[in-house]
Order: C-alpha cells, then sequence, then structure tokens
C-alpha cells in the first residue's frame, strides 16, 4: 500500500487525546453521581429518627402506618397521630416544634417518598402483610435508621426473586403486578 | 509516553470537567423525579385512603332511572357501574351512564350563583351569593301575578316531583311543566285511548317469542333501553331452546334494526296502515276468536293487504306473512316508537299496534303487555309533561306578556325546540328568567338569575322508574362525593326560595334529606318490612340501592269502548310539498348525545356512532342511489333545507335507508354548552316544522320534508370505521338484486344496492 495512515494518526492524536479524556471523564461523573448521590436517602422536612420511635421506644409499625394491613398503601401517619404524643413528650425539642409548627397551621408535611414505584406497577401492601412478611424485608433495619434510606434497590428483580422463591400463586405472571 | 505541554495539559483537564459534568447531568437526569408522601393533618373518617368505597344511587343521565353503583377512592368518583339489584338494569349500565363522571367533574360546570350584568345573552355574568341569589329570586316571585309564574323542568320524578308541586301550589300557579323532547307522548295518549291506562305498561320482551317493532329503537332510547337490551338477549338465548324472532319496520335502520332477524322499510307514516294490515289479516285467517271478533272484522273490513301493500310499500306477501307469524308465535308482542311514534298520525298508528297486542292475546301475559300498578310517588307528574302543544302555549302566553317569571331547571328548549316555535324569541318578553341548571346551556345564557343545582351525583333524591317494570320500584339517589362547587341541590333551592317567600307551614322542611327521609317514612308505612325501625329501613334501602314492592296487576283486560269503531289511521301529513322538498327528514336521538345533553362530555363525542363509526360531528345519511343520481360523494357538505331553516352537514352514504329519506341525528350543533359541545356539527330540531299529531299535541318530528344542495365544499366525517371496502377479502356476501327488475343501482363500494322501482 502506498497510502499509509499514520500522518492522519499523527494529526488526530491531540483530538483523540481529548476525546478519550472527555469520555473517561462522563463515566467518572455518572458514577460519581451513582456513588455519592444515590437518592436513598433524602433529607426530609422534619428529621425524624425512626431509631427512635420504632427502636428504642419499640413503636409497631403498624401503629403508624395504619393502613398496611388493609390497604394497597401503607399510608403516613396523620400530623395529628404525631401530635397525639407530641403534644406533651419532647415538646421542646427543636425538631418536635417545627412539627408542632405543622400542626398549629393545619399544614400537611410533605414527606419525601424513598420507596418509589412506578405507576404503572399494582403493588398492594395489604397482601404482603397478610403473608406474614416484615417490613423489614423490602424496607430494611427501619428501627435502626436516623434517616431512611433505600436499603433494597425497589425493582422488578427484587419482587420476582421473592416470587419465586416463596412459589407466590401467580407471582409471576405479568398481569399480577401490571395492571 | 507522549509528551504533554502546558496548554494540552490543560485542554485535557478541560475536557475531563465537562466531561464529568455531562457524565454527572446523565446519571441525574435517568433518575426518578421526586415523590412526595403527603398525610392529612386530620385523617378523615368517611373514607380511608387507598380502600374504595361504594355508593348506591340513581343514574340520572336519561329517564330510565337505572339504578348505579359508583366507586369512590378518597372522596372522589372514580367509576359508575350499574346496581346489580335494580330491577331495571340489574348491574349493567349504558354509555351516557358510565358518562355521568364526566357531568360530575366536567371543566364547565356551573360553580355558584351568578347574574347577568350585561344584556341577555351576553354570558357576562357576576359571581354573587346564595343569600342575594335567592332573595333577588323571591323578590321576584312575590311580586309576579299567581299564575305569571312558570316553572319548566326536566322530566322528574320522585319526591322531587312532589316538592315542585307543593312549591307551585302555594305560589298560586298552575304553570308547572316538565320538558323531555325524547318523551313518548304519543305512546302515552294512546294506551290512554286504547286502554284507559294513565301509566305506561311494561313491554315485555324478556319472554316474547316474536317481537314486531314499528320504528322501536328500543336497544337504544326507547323508554327504558338497558333494561330492553337484557330482555333481548334473553328472548334470544335464554329461553328453553327457543331463540325469539324479531322484525324491525323503519325507514332507516337503527342500531335496534341491525339487530333484527328482518328489516322492513316502510314508506314514514304508513306504519299504522300497516299494522292495521296485519291485523286485517289475523282476524281475516280466522286467526283471533274472541267474543269481539265480529266488531273487528268490521272495522278492519277495509284494510286488505293489496290496499296496504300500496299504501306502505311494503309487499302483500310480507303482510299476510307477518300476520300469520305473529299470530303463530305464542306469546307475541308488537312494540312502536322513533318515527312511527312522532307522525301526525302518531296517535292512530300505536292504538293500531295496541290492537294487535289484543288480537294476539299477550296483554297482561307474560312476553305482552303488562300493566303497571301506580308509582308509589310522583305518579301525576304525567300529566305535567308537555307536549309541543303545551309549550306554543307558554311561548303564546309569554308574547302575550302574560309570564312575568319563568324558573327553568336542567331543561333546554332553546335547543330542543324547532326554530319555527318562536321559544328563543319569547324569552326576550318575560321579564325575569332564573335557571337552575348545572350547566350553561343555550336556554341558561338566556337567564338573569343563574342558581345553579348540584349534579345528580352530589345530590339526595329519589325515583320511581317510568315505565315501570311491572311491580313498585323505587330507588334512593344519594350524594356519592361532597359537592365540588358553590351549587346547591334542586331540592334545597326550592326549599330556599319557600323559605324566603314564608311558606313554612306547608313546607316546613330545612333540606332535601329531610324532605325525602319524610317522604319514605310514609313508603316505610305502607308494608311494615321486617327491617326494624325506620332508620334501619332507610340504611338498607340505601345500602342496596333500591326498593320494591311484590305488587302486581292483575286486572282483566279492558279496551276502552268505541276504540273498535273508531279504529282508523289518517295519512301522514308533511311539511313541504315534494317537488321542492324531495326528501322526508328522519332525525333520530343519537346513542351517546341523546337530546344533546351528551355533547358536553368528550367520551360521547369519542363514542362511534354504531351504525356509521362516525364521531364528533353532524351528517347527513342517504341511500347511494340517490347520492349517485344527486351527484353527491362521502363528505360532500351540503345544505339540508326545510320550510323553516336550513343547516349544513356532510353527506355519508348509507345503505340502509329508503331512497327518498334523509337521515340527521340529534345532539350537536351547540352554541353553548361547553367547550366540548359548541361549534360542532349541526342541530337537525331547528329546521323541523311546527306540525304536530292533533290526538296527542306531539310534535311530529317525522314530518319535515326537506331539500339538499351541495355548496361545494368538503367536511369529510371523522370514522373509526376505517376502510369499507373488501379489497377481494369476501368478507360481505351479497345477492346482487333480483336481474332484470326495474329499478336503477349503485354500489357502495363493492356491495351493489339496487333500488327496485315501485
Amino acid at each position: 500500500m502506498g497510502v499509509s495512515i499514520v500522518p492522519a494518526l499523527k494529526v488526530l492524536k491531540p483530538a483523540a487525546r481529548i476525546v478519550v479524556v472527555a469520555i473517561v471523564g462522563i463515566v467518572v461523573g455518572y458514577f460519581a453521581n451513582a456513588a455519592f448521590f444515590p437518592g436513598t436517602q433524602p433529607a426530609q422536612p422534619i428529621a425524624f429518627s425512626h431509631r427512635i420511635h420504632a427502636g428504642d421506644n419499640e413503636i409497631p409499625c403498624l401503629y403508624c402506618h395504619v393502613q398496611a394491613r388493609r390497604s394497597i398503601s401503607a399510608g403516613v401517619p396523620s400530623v395529628n397521630k404525631c401530635m397525639g404524643c407530641h403534644r406533651e413528650v419532647a415538646a421542646d425539642r427543636p425538631q418536635v416544634r417545627l412539627l408542632a409548627n405543622y400542626w398549629e397551621n393545619r399544614e400537611p408535611i410533605s414527606w419525601i417518598k424513598v420507596h418509589d414505584l412506578p405507576d404503572f406497577v399494582h403493588f398492594t401492601h395489604k397482601r404482603h402483610v397478610a403473608a406474614g412478611i416484615e417490613c423489614q424485608t423490602c424496607h430494611g433495619p427501619v428501627e435502626t435508621m436516623e434517616v431512611v434510606s433505600r436499603e433494597a434497590p425497589v425493582k422488578m428483580g427484587l419482587c420476582l426473586d421473592c416470587h419465586r422463591k416463596n412459589e407466590v400463586q401467580h407471582g409471576t405472571d405479568c398481569w399480577t403486578c401490571h395492571k | 509516553m507522549a509528551n504533554v505541554d502546558r496548554r494540552e495539559f490543560l485542554k485535557l483537564v478541560g475536557a475531563g470537567g465537562v466531561g464529568a459534568g455531562a457524565g454527572f447531568m446523565l446519571a441525574e437526569s435517568i433518575k426518578h423525579p421526586v415523590e412526595y408522601l403527603i398525610p392529612y393533618p386530620v385523617p378523615p373518617e368517611e373514607f380511608s385512603p387507598g380502600i374504595a368505597t361504594w355508593y348506591n344511587s340513581v343514574c340520572g343521565m336519561c329517564p330510565a332511572g337505572c339504578g348505579i353503583s359508583v366507586r369512590t377512592r378518597e372522596g372522589r368518583a372514580k367509576k359508575i357501574e350499574g346496581n346489580p339489584l335494580h330491577p331495571v338494569n340489574q348491574g349493567r349500565l349504558c354509555a351516557l351512564g358510565q358518562a355521568g363522571l364526566q357531568v360530575l367533574y366536567n371543566p364547565d360546570r356551573l360553580t355558584g350563583p351568578m347574574i347577568q350584568s350585561g344584556q341577555r345573552g351576553d354570558d357576562k355574568f357576576v359571581k354573587i351569593t346564595w343569600e342575594d341569589g335567592l332573595s333577588r329570586t323571591a323578590e321576584r316571585l312575590a311580586a309576579a301575578r299567581r299564575d305569571g309564574i312558570s316553572f319548566l323542568s326536566q322530566g322528574v320524578r320522585g319526591h322531587l316531583a312532589e316538592l315542585f308541586e307543593l312549591f307551585m301550589g302555594e305560589l298560586g300557579s298552575d304553570r308547572l311543566l316538565h320538558y323531555d323532547f325524547g318523551h313518548p307522548h304519543a305512546l302515552y295518549a294512546a294506551n290512554r285511548k286504547f286502554f284507559g291506562e294513565h301509566q305506561l305498561p311494561y313491554y315485555d320482551i324478556r319472554n316474547t317469542r316474536y317481537l314486531l317493532s314499528f320504528g322501536a329503537d328500543y336497544l337504544t332510547n326507547w323508554l327504558s333501553p338497558v333494561h330492553h337490551a337484557l330482555g333481548f338477549g334473553h328472548s334470544r338465548q335464554g329461553n328453553d331452546g327457543h331463540r325469539g324472532r324479531f322484525v324491525q319496520i323503519e325507514p332507516k335502520m337503527s342500531i335496534s334494526g341491525a339487530a333484527a332477524d328482518e328489516w322492513i322499510p316502510a314508506r314514514p307514516g304508513t306504519e299504522g296502515f300497516l299494522a292495521l294490515g296485519i291485523a286485517h289479516h289475523i282476524v281475516a285467517d280466522g286467526r283471533y276468536d274472541g267474543d269481539d271478533a265480529g266488531k273487528w272484522r268490521a272495522s278492519l273490513a277495509d284494510w286488505s293487504s293489496d290496499r296496504v301493500a300500496g299504501l306502505s310499500g311494503v309487499s302483500e306477501e310480507t303482510i299476510s306473512r307477518l300476520a300469520r307469524e305473529f299470530a303463530h308465535a305464542e306469546p307475541a308482542l308488537a312494540i312502536a316508537g322513533g318515527a312511527a311514534a312522532n307522525h301526525t298520525n302518531a296517535v292512530d298508528t300505536l292504538v293500531a299496534v295496541n290492537a294487535l297486542n289484543y288480537l294476539v292475546g299477550n296483554i297482561g301475559k307474560a312476553g305482552g303487555v303488562v300493566f303497571n300498578p301506580d308509582p308509589v310517588t310522583g305518579g301525576s307528574v304525567i300529566d305535567r309533561q308537555a307536549n309541543y302543544r303545551t309549550m306554543q302555549n307558554l311561548i303564546e302566553n309569554a308574547r302575550d306578556g302574560n309570564i312575568d317569571v319563568l324558573i327553568v331547571n336542567n331543561t333546554n328548549p332553546a335547543f330542543t325546540l324547532p326554530r319555527a316555535s318562536g321559544f328563543r324569541e319569547a324569552l326576550a318578553a318575560i321579564p325575569t328568567i332564573v335557571s337552575l341548571s348545572s350547566f350553561m346551556d343555550e336556554t341558561t345564557l338566556m337567564a338573569d338569575v343563574l342558581l345553579p343545582s348540584h349534579t345528580y351525583l352530589e345530590a339526595w333524591g329519589d325515583d320511581m322508574p317510568q315505565p315501570g317494570v311491572g311491580f313498585p320500584v323505587g330507588a334512593i339517589s344519594q350524594p356519592v362525593v361532597a359537592p365540588l362547587y358553590n351549587s346547591r341541590s334542586t331540592g334545597d333551592i326550592i326549599l330556599g326560595l319557600a323559605g324566603k317567600l314564608g311558606f313554612n307551614e306547608a313546607i316546613p322542611w330545612t333540606s332535601m334529606e329531610d324532605f325525602l327521609k319524610d317522604g319514605w317514612r310514609q313508603i316505610y308505612e305502607r308494608g311494615r318490612p321486617e327491617s326494624g325501625d325506620f332508620d334501619a329501613f332507610w340504611r338498607d334501602v340505601l345500602v342496596s340501592g333500591v326498593w320494591g314492592e311484590n305488587a302486581r296487576r292483575d286486572d282483566s283486560v279492558v279496551i276502552a269502548p268505541g276504540v273498535i269503531e273508531g279504529l282508523a289511521v289518517s295519512a301522514p301529513q308533511f311539511s313541504g310539498e315534494r317537488g321542492d322538498y324531495p326528501f322526508i327528514l328522519h332525525s333520530y336521538l343519537s346513542t351517546a348525545m341523546y337530546d344533546g345533553r351528551g355533547a358536553n362530555l368528550p367520551w360521547m363525542q369519542e363514542l362511534p356512532d354504531p351504525m356509521t363509526s362516525i364521531v364528533y360531528g353532524t351528517w347527513v345519511e342517504m341511500n347511494p342511489v340517490t347520492a349517485k343520481d344527486m351527484g353527491f360523494r362521502d363528505g360532500d357538505l351540503v345544505t339540508v333545507t326545510s320550510r323553516f331553516g336550513s343547516i349544513e352537514a356532510p353527506v355519508v352514504t348509507f345503505p340502509a335507508i329508503m331512497p327518498d329519506v334523509v337521515a340527521i341525528p340529534i345532539g350537536q350543533g351547540h352554541n353553548a354548552l361547553g367547550r366540548y359541545a359548541r361549534n360542532r356539527g349541526a342541530n337537525p330540531i331547528e329546521i323541523l316544522a311546527p306540525e304536530t299529531d292533533s290526538a296527542s299535541g306531539n310534535l311530529a318530528t317525522s314530518a319535515t320534508r326537506v331539500a339538499l344542495a351541495a355548496t361545494g365544499r368538503r367536511a369529510a366525517p371523522v370514522k373509526t370505521g376505517g376502510e369499507s371496502r373488501q379489497l377481494g377479502r369476501g368478507i360481505v356476501q351479497s345477492t346482487g338484486g333480483r336481474s332484470g327488475s326495474p329499478g336503477h343501482s349503485a354500489k357502495l363500494n363493492s356491495i351493489p344496492i339496487v333500488v327496485e322501482s315501485a
């Protein structure tokens, strides 16, 4: 061959180096995001600690998350449920005063959802609680968490693993969850 | 390792930085958006989040009165189903019933009291308070002459109807009218004339073995369509191996007609002749052996099949065969409605159809005509139903300045009366118009004061369906959601006015719910059922959604004296000469829009017309042979002109329509009623001639002749049906007509249509 590509490569060499570094940068940036900002532990409007309530004080999950036993959604306690105790208990702590503020204005607290399923998935807490599955199975050791974090990836694999292992009737049928 | 000088080093650092930033943003952009979990400050007691609550109520979309069960989540109505326990619809519901959700959540609902601040019709309404609205209205009512007060409501039954009577009674005015476009006036008149019956009977389609229908589109909108559909299904498939036969006689194929075993086009207005011809055969062939057979024979002597064939265009063989089949099947049932019940000879026609039922002995029997007992309440409302003659009377009185105040409740005569009636102009002569309607329809647009009612899903009420199902039935209509806006239930508005006018003695109740409960206490005391105290009874009725009494009529058949001798059908009259107006206009209540009330519901606009698959518009159906002769193609925009007006609509060729008939569905052509209804299609009611059937005062909607003319423009209708050509697939097999027959032909795509000359 009389034509060599080497001169072309030589010309491209600086540009190539920049492109390579840029690509490496994209990859690093992407995984840095995943590693350091996974969004599994969002900061909540009030620094509510499950460790204090569910762990140290041993309040059962269903005391606050009332609907879990009979509805598709477990529910989040209403503000007046919190006030049930906190009218008196630890009423002078700054976070509890924040809570009292919400109550005085009858304003609901916008908690950020940690375990979020897409809208096209039908998940019902009622069935799972009725099957005797512990809350911690999917939600992790919540009673040890200062801030709720997402321990297990809430993806289809998690559901299928358990449905297969426990041989759930119609558990791997598309229509069971996607309806 | 190559040498990197400072400049290149900085470029690489920059590239790396930008890359890292881009990668970071990429990861960020594919994350789920943040979602919130927002609890209540105080949890409500009426529902648990995530758990549905069902409420039983009564559908308010048409006069049939089906029972509904509404699924609500977190206080919002999500889905309307039929109530399985209600005898009218037994768990089923029609499309219009399903669309009740779109009535409740319609963005164009009137949200609170208003007054017109500009000229009437300007749509410059400003908000006022209820106190203000009720006071103004009460003042005008107090100042009005006693019979200068007119109350024009949609057809209402049950206790609300009783409240209207009480209210108008206290006001000293007799001008209480219920106006529904589709009310079967002629049928009521015919039953009164033939049997002396005030109530409509129950037509037992379920148990019949031969249904002969003269134009009644009973599966779509005749009387109680959901109930009839259930019955029809049973007569076809539920009867011990015997499949019921169904014959439909009409000038244009309706949805019911499409389900018929035999579809017979008869000249418009000759259905009565046909019925008499069939009756003649039944008697002449010796198939009737009652004591009065001699009288019948004498009375029917003139109606031989050759005479009737000439008048109706139906062959002699068919007439005698129908007579044979009808008399042979046991039980057989004849019904009439649609166009047949809206000619100038409607009552005569319906009386003739009643004669058929009498002659085959099905009166009072299963599979035939079963008389209904009086409803437990609100039976007198039948007399308040306004026919065209009554409306004309009101219009004349308005024009003469006799009406001081008009109260309108959820009825829309500005749309459902022909232009020729002069209704819109008459409104101008009425000093005060108050509307209780929930929507800004054409009539409400002309009001001075708006006191909007709740929709039926937000209000207390009750209903006793008419026609009944053979025994007394009642159902309570309860609110399924808290009211969305600052409207009030119609009953509460009337009670509020009554309070302001000082009618506290005769009308002491403070809420419709109380009035209802008091009324139902009386119903409870009728039967003394086992459910214990009244509160338990009330709860039972609400939970089941229906109440009934096992009380059927067992009186024997008596036909009114003179009926047999007076049996006659006069020739139908039409407005317009055939030369100038060659076509007879067949305007029909559409499946989705009914009388126009469905036009502001997007689901109903989306619902394809079952016969043509057209959505979102109005169209003119024409026989393909006629279209070919006139040089019209599908989608050509034509003017349809009667002696009284003109509308525009695109042509649609339709094979199952008589060559000199054109059909236009009713429902579109609004210039009010909200964003989904406005400026869409055309309203054929506008151009109808003010002809009436003299015996009943009913508007003869089938009596208008029209002329069609091309506009040169096109407006292809939107169809979901798409391709109607076979493209060689051999889907539709046709016989192509008899060879050598006189007449002309055309092809509807690959289907040959032949019209034989008579």
